[in-house]
């Protein structure tokens, strides 16, 4: 009975959560003039067209885009996965001179607006020579693999701070290393931190349209977010119908990915398992 | 930095009286072993940008004019950001307001879903998927036609609100009310800090539920007596986080004034009036110094932030 | 704001210390290779726009390159939308691409600051052929007497209007050269008659403005300075005021949304206004987002105060070290019958007049035939084109919408406006 009360509570809330969604879908449909005079949901005049004039719109294929941006963003993933994992631990678990000091510059990482970054970053990555060429990701995939997303981090301290340093020491007590620790308590009682990282690194590289735009300067290397883009020209020609039909198409990925990884969000971790 | 004294909970932890069983030497050794990547990153490509930023800040830098042009201006930006530019003044305004107002009602939506969706029903991980769907859109293109539409005055809200016989203005279009559709916005994208708690959720050991139970808990006393305390390092986490985002918001006020602030300034953002400053007028040199002012003034409330955590926040590592 | 030796030097240095190995580029003495016509060169061209824009823009290159085989391209293009943000970075970085397009509302930015290769040898010498351009086309490429920028395409202010509606209600259609007054007047009586607002409220819309100003002998701006005062703008405001009095203009929230540039949120197409203010070359797009049938005449008042405007332009980026191969590769564009085909109209109208001329007949779409018919015929009385719009000219633009807005929204008074927006243009234009 409970639970069906429950279940009446969140259907009535993705009611209006998701109206906005059946619009964008709704508008997937509409015909070009159709979208400018009806603001209704249902398409009066159904026009499924807009998926395939959208697939093949450009000279590249939306498939290639669609593997950009899909190669971008599981490396990211990896890349924060790993990287941000051992900083974390070293934050939240080990004892060295200089602790609070780096954790407070982390922190402070997160507070300056990015927009006055863009400059002084493109000068960096040209000084590393990593802009351009055949493979004109780096620049937005190494900087993953070096831990620079202090939210992430900060995000994997708090949860290892959560775990009981008890399990620490027992394992400690059995014979374990600090690497031991890491590898045998902390590394499996941070999955759902993990799984956490790994959903918001895939969506947010996914969604992020400002660097990419900067970095990748070819169109079959265009991703997703900039190639979206490419429908609307403000002062001429707007597809604005083959575009929601590729944003739709779009979000199909990334609630894919959240869709097999929030499973992994669960199961409740049990701690007892691992002392057995 | 101001920041220095802000992680008390880890000096607490650092000074604790627990005797660990292998030296602190070999530790600090670890530590910054496992520190390495992150050292390396932000020696190369967090420190280096963020001090060019500061640098900048003392000049004129335009970003189109060759470097040999630059300027220095000393402390010229910072005194006319205080003293000289009354738009800066009203998007701080701005920019508090919505800060105040999105920021609990973000994290209240989110946790309050967030314990909804932690109980086993039928279909629970395709309801979780669904919630944060509007997060997935970003700050895409069709967000922004989307959220102009439904909230212009013949829009789908609207219509709505006709239901009930009221005629509602051209929210996004009205100096009023533009705001307030920026703060829903905000509010209805709460998935990140939703996530976040349900995995702060699924590490609270079932085994401390079972034996609550056995000792004859309430559904209540378990969320206060377990659920809260082992939740509040995450709590703290999307608070602290939320907080600085809601101050930094810029995605949505870009979307919905199509990278104006408009109507009237009434969507200015701190940051959206500091990406115009920058790419717009091509004052790259005043907008880092608004950046930094930023960096500062967000800064003292983290550190406010994590002086109250002291009070509230529980960690499994120092029970 | 040119500081003391001192400061420059110490500013100089810091610069030098964090940007160490990237090399200063951008001076003019560096001679580039000539055009030689055996060593492979990669030239970088950077564009904004549609893929139709795309495909003929590809297709124009490829025809310099089956000329001159050692020649290739790099071609970027994207949306409007963060086309500059990613200019003006790459420009930071010493990495801008050899041509770039670029418009009236950031020229004199790129210029003044020195981005842009002055073309002023290259046109002496011809290398760079503008015989055939009307000379008020060329001429608004020309800032603090450089060129910088050679104009692709010429359009001019065209009031666009639903044919449709307005025959449905046995209104008359607005003309060529009508007064201000009678417009508005004409406005008023076509809400009346359809219902629909007659016009959008062009307060907010500088080339309106601009005109308007023209045609009482003042201009947007004149030298370094704004061509207009306080009084001006509150005329102006009062104007249209009148007009929203008058039941002739949206409401306010609504003017917002036609005071977008994007050719999907004018009202005319959106159907909340029967006019809306454009340039004539937006006619076609226009007409496709919406089944009723529309038309264009001059904006009110002496339709002499209009000009041949650049509607974009082609620059070379003065740290190119393959600068006369850039600019041969412009002249090519502009230039050649073959390419002018290819090209068409979808930057405006071509440039050279005898392309133009062979390009009309070719024209089938009946709206872009009539924009032709439009632009042509008002180019008959073009007067001299104003001088390029100073640096700041795009904050210029914004505070006018800010301070239309608040007037519209009841927040100020013409003057108050008027008088904020002042004082905002003339920080704007001063930095």
């Amino acid at each position: 009975m409970k639970s069906i009360l429950r279940t009446v509570v969140i259907l009535a809330l993705l009611g209006v959560i998701l109206y906005p969604l059946f619009w964008v879908l709704g508008s997937s449909l509409k015909s070009q003039p159709e979208m400018l005079s009806n603001a209704g949901v249902i398409p009066e005049s159904f026009t499924p067209g807009n998926y395939p004039k959208g697939w093949s719109h450009l000279d590249t294929s939306f498939g290639r885009f669609f593997l950009n941006s899909t190669i971008v963003s599981l490396l990211v993933v990896v890349g924060n996965a790993l990287s941000c994992l051992l900083a974390a631990f070293a934050f939240a678990r080990l004892r060295f001179r200089g602790r609070a000091t780096w954790f407070a510059v982390m922190v402070g990482t997160l507070l300056l607006p990015g927009h006055v970054l863009i400059v002084p970053q493109f000068i960096v990555f040209r000084q590393l020579d990593l802009v351009g060429g055949e493979f004109p990701y780096l620049p937005l995939i190494l900087p993953h693999f070096l831990a620079t997303e202090a939210f992430f981090v900060f995000l994997m301290v708090q949860f290892m701070r959560g775990i009981p340093r008890e399990l620490d020491e027992a394992a400690k007590i059995d014979g374990c290393t600090t690497f031991g620790v890491f590898r045998n308590v902390i590394l499996p009682l941070s999955r759902p931190a993990l799984v956490t990282t790994a959903i918001f690194s895939f969506i947010w590289t996914w969604n992020d349209f400002f660097r990419q735009l900067v970095y990748v300067s070819d169109l079959p290397k265009y991703t997703v977010p900039v190639a979206l883009r490419l429908f609307i020209d403000s002062q001429g020609q707007s597809e604005i119908g083959p575009m929601f039909a590729m944003s739709v198409l779009s979000l199909l990925p990334v609630f894919l990915f959240f869709l097999a990884f929030q499973k992994m969000l669960v199961e409740g971790i049990n701690t007892s398992g691992l002392k057995g | 930095m101001a920041l220095t004294t802000a992680p008390a909970p880890l000096h607490r932890a650092a000074k604790g009286p627990r005797i660990e069983p292998r030296g602190p030497r070999r530790e600090g050794l670890a530590g910054y072993l496992f520190l390495t990547p992150w050292l390396v990153g932000l020696a190369t490509i967090t420190a280096i940008p963020m001090l060019m930023s500061l640098v900048l800040s003392f000049t004129d830098y335009d970003i189109l004019s060759d470097w040999s042009e630059l300027n220095w201006v000393g402390f010229d930006n910072y005194q006319r950001m205080f003293t000289e530019d009354p738009t800066f003044w009203h998007a701080v305004q701005v920019t508090v307001l919505f800060a105040v107002i999105a920021t609990p009602l973000k994290l209240g939506a989110a946790l309050g879903v967030a314990l909804l969706l932690n109980k086993a029903v039928r279909g629970v991980g395709l309801y979780r998927s669904l919630f944060y769907l509007p997060s997935l859109l970003g700050g895409s293109v069709a967000l922004a036609i989307v959220w102009v539409s439904m909230f212009s005055r013949d829009g789908s809200f609207n219509e709505l609100l006709s239901v009930f016989g009221i005629a509602g203005p051209g929210w996004v279009n009205d100096p009023d009310y533009a705001l307030g559709t920026l703060i829903l916005l905000a509010i209805w994208q709460f998935g990140a800090p939703m996530v976040i708690f349900l995995a702060g959720l699924k590490q609270v050991p079932v085994e401390l539920y079972e034996a609550a139970s056995v000792d004859g808990a309430g559904a209540f006393r378990k969320f206060r007596s377990i659920t809260l305390p082992i939740l509040s390092p995450v709590i703290f986490f999307n608070l602290v986080l939320e907080t600085i985002h809601g101050f930094q918001g810029f995605t949505s006020a870009f979307v919905i004034s199509g990278g104006t602030g408009g109507p009237v300034d009434s969507t200015l953002m701190y940051t959206l009036y500091l990406y115009i400053k920058g790419f717009t007028d091509y004052e790259m040199g005043y907008a880092s110094a608004l950046a930094w002012v930023f960096l500062l003034a967000v800064g003292l409330l983290t550190v406010v932030l994590f002086s109250t955590g002291r009070f509230w926040v529980h960690y499994g590592d120092e029970r | 704001m040119s500081g003391t030796p001192r400061r420059r030097l110490l500013a100089t240095a810091v610069a030098a210390v964090l940007l160490a190995p990237l090399a200063a580029c951008g001076d003019d003495g560096g001679e580039a290779p000539a055009v030689d016509s055996t060593k492979p060169v990669e030239l970088s061209i950077f564009w904004w726009g549609g893929d139709a824009r795309a495909k003929l823009t590809e297709e124009a290159l490829a025809l310099y390159t089956k000329k001159h085989p050692n020649v290739t391209f790099k071609k970027t293009w994207q949306a409007n939308q963060g086309y500059f943000d990613k200019l003006a970075t790459l420009t930071a970085g010493n990495d801008a691409p050899d041509i770039f397009q670029i418009d009236d509302n950031f020229l004199t930015e790129y210029a003044s600051r020195n981005v842009t290769l002055d073309l002023t040898s290259y046109q002496k010498s011809n290398k760079l052929d503008t015989s055939k351009f009307p000379e008020s086309l060329w001429k608004y490429g020309v800032v603090d007497g450089k060129l910088a920028g050679v104009a692709f395409g010429e359009n001019t202010q065209g009031l666009v209007f639903n044919k449709t509606k307005l025959a449905a209600a046995g209104q008359p259609l607005p003309t060529t050269g009508m007064t201000w007054e009678a417009f508005v007047d004409w406005a008023a009586a076509a809400t009346t008659a359809t219902k629909v607002p007659g016009t959008q409220d062009p307060s907010a819309d500088y080339k309106a403005f601009w005109i308007w100003l023209r045609q009482q002998n003042k201009d947007l701006y004149k030298d370094k300075e704004l061509g207009f005062t306080a009084q001006d703008v509150t005329a102006w405001f009062d104007l249209w005021k009148g007009a929203r009095d008058r039941k002739a203009t949206p409401t306010a929230d609504v003017i917002r949304e036609g005071n977008a540039t994007d050719i999907t949120k004018q009202l005319v197409v959106t159907g909340k206004a029967l006019t809306s203010w454009v340039w004539v070359n937006q006619l076609p797009e226009l007409q496709k987002n919406t089944k009723d049938e529309l038309g264009v005449v001059a904006y009110p008042g002496d339709p002499k105060a209009q000009w041949a405007r650049a509607a974009l332009y082609f620059s070379v980026y003065r740290g190119s070290d393959k600068k006369d191969v850039a600019v041969d590769v412009i002249n090519f564009l502009a230039n050649d019958p073959e390419v002018g085909k290819v090209l068409g109209t979808d930057r405006g109208l071509p440039p050279n007049l005898d392309i133009r001329a062979s390009v009309l007949g070719t024209v089938t779409d009946a709206s872009m035939k009539t924009s032709i018919e439009v632009e042509n015929t008002l180019g008959k009385t073009f007067g001299p084109s104003p001088q390029v719009p100073l640096k700041g000219h795009s904050t210029l633009r914004s505070e006018l919408i800010k301070a239309a807005e608040s007037v519209q929204a009841g927040k100020a008074t013409p003057a108050q406006a008027a008088e904020a927006f002042i004082t905002a243009a003339k920080s704007a234009i001063s930095k």
